[in-house]
């Protein structure tokens, strides 16, 4: 009977300290299952879809120059697409080079040149002194399926170039050291322009 | 005698269109056939000018739009590009900036004589193996309304309007002269 008992509390303190080491294993489990679904989101967050809006300046594929449009990676595509009208694109790995700029542009278009030409006692002027905006600029340097040299350049808001570059990189396009020359170049330019 | 003038207009309008079809079939009328230039242009070289990578892709890339628009050349081709190997009567458009004067919309736009962007290059067309054929300087500026970028558009449209106005020489008729050079 004492024994029985005995016997019972072995397996009582055996079930006891064997639940820890079963719910430890099953959190162990699930932990890993989580790092691994993780890691597979981040995986796929890399290939995800990534868009922004962006104005085609010039030399994009068959895209019309000065063209706002959005400005988005498919897969291992570089598209620009016009609002309404079809996409272009340009393989990523194609890509030779990716140079950021910035570009300080008066604002309005021609309706508020018009405009700032009509204002009595040089008012336009002084309309000028704060009607203008920064923005990046990214040029690409891209070659086709002849090995023909192309350029392109577009224009985005303030602060998106740099996203723009790092996506393309992740992806795969080629940055020359140029790049930081350029930046530098950039630099000086906007300082010259601020003068 | 009704019959005599119907014959004389007959005659006449059939040398009428003989005249026609000969001046039509004429080896010096059909410009299809007689050899033209091609041309490839190379990267915009930047020289000692500080010009940024965007400047140098805007003019290369004008540079080709520009030269398409004039129809002087059979094919423009772009720098690296592998089909240049096969054409004959090929020339090769250098540039290399000369001088570079970064300006500013916004100072234009305020004091209206300041702020000028101003680009000069030295334009050269070579052939395959080196001789100059055309060299000149061409400017390139936006002064009053506009963006920058707007002095390489300008430049591009007065380098091929400076190539337009000068006389090229006359390309081989036979590929295989200009295949046989380096």
């Amino acid at each position: 009977m004492k024994h029985t008992h005995i016997a019972q509390d072995h397996t009582t303190a055996y079930a006891l300290t064997g639940r820890p080491a079963v719910v430890l294993l099953s959190l162990l489990i699930w932990l890993s299952v989580t790092a691994l679904a993780q890691n597979a989101g981040q995986a796929n967050t890399s290939t995800a879809p990534f868009s922004i809006r962006a104005t085609h300046l010039l030399g994009f594929e068959s895209a019309p120059d000065n063209a706002s449009g959005t400005l988005s990676i498919q897969e291992n595509a570089l598209q620009f697409q016009k609002d309404g009208k079809p996409a272009v694109q340009v393989k990523i790995a194609s890509v030779q080079d990716v140079f950021l700029g910035e570009e300080s542009r008066q604002v309005g278009g021609l309706p508020m040149t018009l405009g700032k030409t009509a204002a009595p006692f040089g008012g336009g002027r002084v309309v000028s002194l704060f009607a203008h905006k920064k923005y990046d600029t990214v040029s690409l340097e891209y070659v086709d399926a002849n090995g023909g040299a192309h350029g392109a350049i577009f224009q985005l808001n303030k602060g998106q170039g740099e996203i723009l570059k790092n996506e393309l990189i992740s992806r795969g396009a080629h940055v020359s050291h140029r790049e930081s020359e350029s930046t530098k170049e950039c630099t000086t330019e906007v300082a010259d322009e601020s003068k | 005698m009704k019959a005599s003038k119907r014959i004389s207009w007959l005659g006449l309008t059939g040398v009428i269109l003989g005249l026609l079809v000969l001046a039509k079939y004429s080896p010096g009328s059909d410009s299809s056939t007689a050899p033209q230039w091609s041309v490839q242009v190379l990267k915009v070289d930047s020289g000692d000018a500080n010009l940024t990578a965007s400047f140098q892709i805007a003019i290369y890339e004008s540079l080709i739009d520009e030269l398409n628009k004039t129809k002087q050349f059979k094919q423009v081709l772009r720098d690296g590009d592998r089909n240049a190997r096969d054409v004959s009567n090929l020339l090769i458009l250098k540039t290399t900036v000369q001088n570079y004067t970064p300006g500013s919309e916004t100072k234009r736009a305020v004091t209206t004589v300041g702020g000028a962007t101003k680009l000069t290059v030295q334009s050269q067309l070579c052939k395959p193996d080196g001789q100059i054929v055309v060299d000149r300087t061409v400017n390139g500026n936006v002064r009053f309304i506009g963006s920058n970028l707007k002095a390489t558009h300008n430049l591009a449209r007065n380098v091929a309007k400076t190539i337009k106005e000068t006389s090229l020489p006359q390309p081989s008729t036979s590929a295989q002269a200009q295949s046989g050079q380096p």
